[in-house]
């Protein structure tokens, strides 16, 4: 009975183990959910683009007009700021003695002034008057002498001699009156407005030089140049600061009340732009939050695209145009300088090229 | 009448037994090497198979099979993300990158970058750690067969240890830290599968102009998807094919430019010709044999009708039990392929196939012998 | 459907002929036969080999047709019946005992004897019951279950005439019964023949030529070249042997 059945038995037991090898075999693939669902557009047809945030007034790279190290960094990435807040300041203490030894130079200078402003010294004008009194009394004294000598009038008992040193006398005794008159003319006249010219200007010279070496140190601390937050501080304490452009900003601010979105269009889609269309970005990695844009302008030259290999050699051939959209940035918890996907509103008809 | 059919068949050992190793022969050798044959075409298309979730999947319009990359501008993303019906697309790096080992042995792997935020198209069956644990720093994904096979680490005394969580790769000079170890699909060339994140792929990947190599699209609900990779395809100039579509475009590159389907299509030709000639010789000898108990039964009455069910059913027996034997050994395979490198895939069809190629092989098995019997004259039965 | 055969007669032969047709040559069989078989009689056809006795009873059985004249079976004409029908006469009517007892070496003595009721439809186990009471009535009754092989030459014959029993045919034809078997055996299967297989409603024609059984017919036909050239009882035909 067993030999019979074994052959029927073990052709059962090998289909219906088949028949299993067949169902393990096609149980479906499990999918991955995404993580997060790719984001979607809202509108029936539209052009994609990837949107970068930046502020509204574009993102400010602070500079420093001069060059050194860094003495203080006042703010944090973060802050917020309101114009002509100290950001950062650059070692001042050689523009700190320029503005003192210029400080000094304009005092000195217009102590000069003062000097010329104050004569004549009073103490002075006693001396003159009593040398004036003197020479006048020399004076008076000559000219009694010789007015009695003249009268004598015999030349025998006047010698001529005599009565021409009396007369010479007499009138060295007034110019001598006359010059201490002039010399106590001269002192009560005070300064001569030539020097106090040269003077004033001496002054005005130094205290522009004292100003300038006061802009040079106010120049060492940057300040913002608008209301806004500081979006990135890139510069620390000790850190050598250079002027000009700078690959990496010292320190970059932003409005960012209202934030702007930077939309690469595909130079193959930017036919279908029509300016002002409404469009949507979404937030990468939860495409439920996302924000209608307020369309803000088109940047009329398109660019290259940015390339993610970031190879300076490589050859760049695809071009994107630019257009910006602004949006309220308390509503989404984005940031600056944050890839979004933004769809903009196309029309319908558009979406085949017309050949 | 059946019975005694059956008791005539079994009765006669040797020849039961041959015919039944013949019949099980054939349709072993058919099931076995079809199903080599098909679970090595399954591989070629298995990384489509293992991201069910895009429905189109857009390309160069030069490429022919899913190995074959040619790769896009990034902005071509952007270009397929504002087709009418589409719902999402999202970029996929695949590429072939230098993998260096802790014992410095280079070996080929097949990276896989997976757009950053959604992941999509990532592997759905992870054995250790998570798919959101691709979004660490570094952080990679490595198939369990090439964790455990050629990734695996050399320890000093030679004996391998398998990659795990937290072990470090080199990829083109780049660190990796392993996050995951996942069962993928085996690939046709079966090198190792690396998963990450498409901007880390770019960074692993040798510097080019071009690296986007497929853009994965689901379509809006109630958008009918051939419509769509239509639309993707006159809107963008790129080659947009349905999953179904790919997985064919791939086994057809594979069928017309290999060897392969050549060299099992003559395995399975060879079979089915051995197994025919087989039984049908048996089975024949077997009538020949019976053929005066059969002139017996013709001069005591039995129409032909009774004996064309007799010979039918024994054919039937025969069929079925070599049959269910050659699929049941056949189908051991599978454990095998569970372990080993061997690909293997037993689908419902093949298991028709090979049915019938069994049946053919019975009936022509049945035939000569119906015809035997049915031209024999009873009056032989007086001949001694 | 002939009328006038008495209703006594079983098998009513009058002219039949029989002639084989190969590529290269005609050969006749049977010349023209004139024979009656009656119900309840034992009738052995005898004669050298070649002379026609296979092909006339090949003919009565309605294996083969015959080319002229009238053969008709319990008054049937087997000849323009419609093959289907002819195989299903057969297989109610006529019993067979082969030269070779073609008993079918997979299946037991039992199995072997059941055959004919299955062939006629009857359910397994039931015909199977049928011909263990055969087999019971031929001396069998313990050996159900032995495959032919196991069984001696004359048991295996006893099977072969339980065979041809167990339908209760009208008509049961034997061939050389006895050929393959010793003389005592024969003899014992002879008597069997005469025991349980000779009946009222049944004729019995058996094809021999061993002269040790002739003592069992009732009557003996002897052919020779087609022809039947002569007609006796056993007794008679004992008693002439000689001259014969």
């Amino acid at each position: 009975m067993i030999r019979k059945y074994l052959l029927p038995f073990l052709a059962l037991l090998g289909f219906l183990h088949a028949v299993r090898v067949v169902f393990a075999g096609s149980q479906p693939v499990v999918a991955s959910q995404p993580i997060a669902n790719p984001s979607q557009s809202p509108y029936p047809s539209a052009i994609a683009g990837a949107g970068i945030v930046e502020s509204s007034s574009e993102n400010i790279s602070i500079g420093t007009m001069i060059p050194g190290v860094v003495a203080a960094v006042n703010v944090v990435a973060g802050q917020r700021v309101t114009k002509g807040d100290a950001l950062f300041s650059i070692d001042s203490r050689e523009a700190q003695a320029e503005v003192e030894a210029k400080q000094a130079a304009l005092s000195a200078a217009e102590a000069r002034l003062a000097k010329l402003r104050a004569m004549p010294r009073a103490e002075d004008i006693p001396v003159s008057e009593a040398r004036v009194r003197e020479a006048e009394a020399n004076l008076a004294d000559a000219q009694h002498q010789y007015e009695r000598w003249q009268q004598v009038a015999d030349a025998r008992a006047v010698s001529a001699d005599e009565l021409s040193r009396k007369k010479y006398a007499l009138q060295m005794a007034t110019a001598k009156a006359e010059a201490a008159k002039a010399e106590l003319a001269l002192l009560k006249a005070g300064a001569w407005k030539q020097d106090l010219l040269v003077a004033e200007a001496d002054a005005a010279t130094a205290k522009a030089a004292a100003e300038a070496a006061r802009v040079t140190l106010d120049r060492h601390t940057v300040r913002a140049p608008i209301d806004g937050e500081v979006l990135q501080v890139k510069v620390r304490v000790g850190e050598f600061a250079q002027t000009g452009t700078l690959i990496q900003p010292l320190i970059v601010l932003g409005k960012v009340d209202t934030m702007h979105v930077r939309v690469d269009i595909d130079e193959n889609d930017a036919w279908r732009l029509t300016p002002g269309s409404p469009a949507v970005a979404n937030v990468r990695g939860n495409p439920k939050l996302s924000t209608e844009l307020t369309y803000v302008r088109i940047e009329p030259l398109v660019v290259p695209k940015r390339s993610l290999t970031g190879d300076s050699t490589e050859r760049v051939d695809t071009r994107v145009l630019q257009i910006l959209y602004s949006f309220d940035s308390s509503k989404l918890p984005v940031y600056t300088g944050q890839l979004m996907d933004v769809f903009i509103k196309a029309n319908p008809g558009q979406t085949e090229p017309k050949n | 009448m059946i019975r005694i059919a059956l008791k005539m068949l079994v009765g006669d050992r040797p020849k039961y037994i041959g015919m039944i190793l013949g019949v099980m022969f054939s349709s072993f050798v058919i099931t076995q090497q079809s199903s080599i044959f098909t679970g090595i075409m399954t591989r070629t298309f298995g990384f489509i198979n293992d991201s069910p979730l895009p429905d189109v999947w857009v390309m160069d319009p030069k490429v022919q099979y899913i190995d074959d990359i040619k790769p896009l501008q990034d902005t071509q993303l952007l270009r397929v993300r504002g087709v009418d019906g589409v719902e999402w697309a999202t970029p996929l790096y695949k590429g072939l990158l230098k993998a260096r080992l802790s014992n410095g042995v280079f070996q080929n792997c097949n990276v896989i970058g997976l757009d950053d935020a959604s992941l999509v198209g990532g592997p759905g069956n992870m054995i250790k750690g998570k798919l959101e644990d691709l979004r660490r720093a570094d952080g990679v994904i490595v198939d369990i067969v090439g964790a455990q096979g050629r990734l695996a680490k050399i320890l000093p005394d030679g004996s391998r240890q398998t990659l795990d969580i937290g072990d470090t790769l080199e990829l083109n000079d780049r660190r990796a830290i392993v996050v995951g170890i996942a069962s993928i699909s085996r690939t046709f060339q079966s090198q190792p599968v690396i998963y990450t994140t498409y901007s880390r792929a770019m960074n692993f990947a040798p510097r080019e102009r071009k690296l986007l190599s497929f853009v994965l699209v689901k379509a809006k609900p109630g958008v009918a998807i051939s419509d769509l990779a239509r639309n993707i395809q006159s809107q963008t100039g790129l080659k947009a094919v349905t999953a179904e579509e790919f997985k064919h475009m791939t086994v057809m590159y594979f069928l017309k430019y290999t060897g392969i389907p050549i060299n099992f299509g003559i395995g399975v030709l060879l079979g089915f010709l051995v197994g025919t000639a087989i039984v049908g010789q048996i089975f024949h000898n077997f009538t020949l044999d019976n053929l005066r108990y059969f002139g017996a039964l013709k001069a005591m009455g039995a129409s032909n009708g009774t004996l064309l069910r007799m010979i039918i059913v024994q054919a039937i027996v025969v069929g079925l039990i070599g049959y269910g034997i050659g699929v049941g050994a056949a189908s051991m395979f599978y454990h095998v392929s569970k372990k080993s490198e061997l690909a293997f895939r037993m689908p419902a069809e093949l298991l028709i196939v090979s049915a019938t190629a069994v049946t053919v092989i019975c009936v022509i098995a049945a035939i000569f012998s119906i015809r035997k019997v049915f031209k024999l004259e009873p009056a032989i039965v007086f001949k001694s | 459907m002939t009328t006038g055969v008495p209703s006594n007669i079983a098998v009513h032969c009058a002219g039949v002929t029989k002639t084989y047709t190969t590529e290269t040559t005609t050969v006749p069989a049977l010349r023209g036969i004139d024979i009656d078989v009656k119900f309840g009689e034992l009738l052995m056809l005898v004669g050298p080999s070649g002379c026609g006795k296979t092909t006339l009873i090949s003919v009565i059985a309605g294996i083969l047709d015959h080319d002229s004249g009238e053969c008709l079976v319990f008054n049937r004409d087997l000849k323009h019946m419609p093959d289907k029908d002819r195989t299903k006469f057969r297989g109610e009517n006529i019993g067979f005992v082969f030269q070779a007892y073609n008993l079918i070496h997979t299946l037991t003595a039992q199995e072997n004897v059941a055959i004919p009721l299955l062939i006629r439809g009857v359910v397994f186990d039931e015909a199977l019951k049928k011909a263990a009471e055969v087999l019971q009535r031929v001396g069998l009754g313990e050996r159900l279950t032995s495959l032919p092989s196991e069984l001696s030459g004359g048991q295996q014959q006893r099977v072969a005439i339980a065979r041809a029993l167990v339908h209760e045919p009208k008509l049961i034809v034997c061939d050389e019964p006895t050929a393959a078997l010793d003389h005592d055996t024969g003899q014992k299967i002879m008597g069997l023949f005469r025991e349980v297989a000779i009946g009222e409603n049944r004729a019995l024609i058996i094809v021999t030529h061993d002269s040790r059984i002739f003592p069992f017919a009732d009557r003996i036909a002897k052919l020779d070249d087609g022809k039947i050239i002569a007609v006796a009882t056993a007794k008679e035909f004992l008693n002439g042997n000689q001259h014969l």
